[in-house]
């Protein structure tokens, strides 16, 4: 063996398992086209992965695994079946927002956005009669004139004295 | 001396708050009522009424204003309050619901024991109600009602 066949057997092994590099495959195909003794070494390689791969295919083959999945169903209805609390535990714990617990914050915003929001949803808003302020006004002897500003925010209530003559409004 | 202190801000306390929180719980209102001359005689305005004179000169033709009386009632719900506006004429105001930020009176005027007035009126921060007409002199007396939350 040359002292490049030295280097290259290094390359070899990867090249037969297809983990080389482009520039490492074309470095052991010049060389394998160069020397005999690497050609032996890769078809040695085959022979011995044909040796080993043909029965325990044909075994794998003939094998319908039964007993797997047998073993499998009788573990699952042996295990103990989880209390609902644990259930939702699991759940949280394996769903991705809560495992990462960013429901946290999530939860804090919410209720955040529910607290200031809720008094504007449910602000009453007042009638008409609530916004006026006088609600009634009665006078069995007098005339009398009601005048509301909403500007100066004031309601008038005039009453009109007759025996001695108008207001001089 | 930190114990003088802490008595001196107690005490402070029990003063300023304590008729706050005792008014609150009473459902008491404090309500403003100012009884105003109104006349065409002369052109002076009373220095009390500076703080409605724009008010009141925007809204009636009058030249002069003089204050009467200023009251200043605690009333408590549905407990008539009796006060003797001027000569021969009277009012009655009666605080008749109390919500958070709103309270409704009902106010009856009566001249020589006759009632010529009954009315009810919605009072909120900020919002005034003045009832006038009732002769008294060569003018007319003008009652201002606000709340005090």
């Amino acid at each position: 063996m040359k002292d490049s066949c030295s280097s290259i057997s290094k390359l070899l092994e990867k090249y037969f398992d297809r983990e080389t590099t482009g520039d490492e495959g074309v470095l052991v195909e010049d060389h394998l086209r160069q020397c005999a003794a690497c050609q032996a070494q890769l078809k040695s390689m085959e022979e011995l992965r044909a040796t080993l791969r043909t029965p325990v295919d044909k075994a794998v083959q003939k094998e319908t695994f039964a007993w797997v999945w047998q073993k499998v169903e009788r573990e699952i209805q042996d295990r103990p079946k989880p209390s609902w609390r644990e259930s939702i535990r699991a759940w949280f714990g394996s769903s991705f927002p809560f495992r990462r617990r960013v429901w946290i914050p999530a939860v804090a915003a919410a209720l955040l956005i529910i607290a200031i929001g809720s008094p504007l949803l449910f602000k009453e808003t007042p009638s008409q009669t609530e916004l006026s302020i006088v609600e009634y006004v009665q006078s069995d002897t007098n005339n009398v004139m009601v005048f509301e500003s909403e500007k100066e925010n004031v309601a008038i209530i005039w009453l009109f004295e007759g025996t001695e003559g108008d207001s001089s409004t | 001396m930190m114990g003088n202190r802490a008595n001196v801000i107690f005490v402070v306390f029990v003063f300023v708050l304590a008729p706050l929180f005792v008014s609150k719980a009473l459902g008491q209102v404090q309500t403003r009522l100012r009884i105003i001359e109104a006349s065409n005689v002369g052109s002076s305005i009373d220095p009390a009424l500076r703080d409605v004179h724009d008010q009141l000169g925007s809204l009636f033709n009058f030249t002069s204003y003089r204050l009467l009386r200023d009251e200043s009632l605690s009333l408590v719900p549905n407990r008539p309050s009796a006060i003797n506006a001027h000569e021969g004429v009277s009012l009655e105001i009666t605080l008749t619901k109390q919500q958070k930020k709103t309270a409704v009176y009902q106010i009856r005027i009566l001249r020589k024991g006759s009632e010529i007035l009954d009315t009810k009126i919605r009072l909120s921060p900020g919002k005034t109600a003045l009832i006038g007409g009732p002769k008294h002199g060569q003018g007319s007396i003008i009652l201002a009602i606000s709340a005090r939350f």
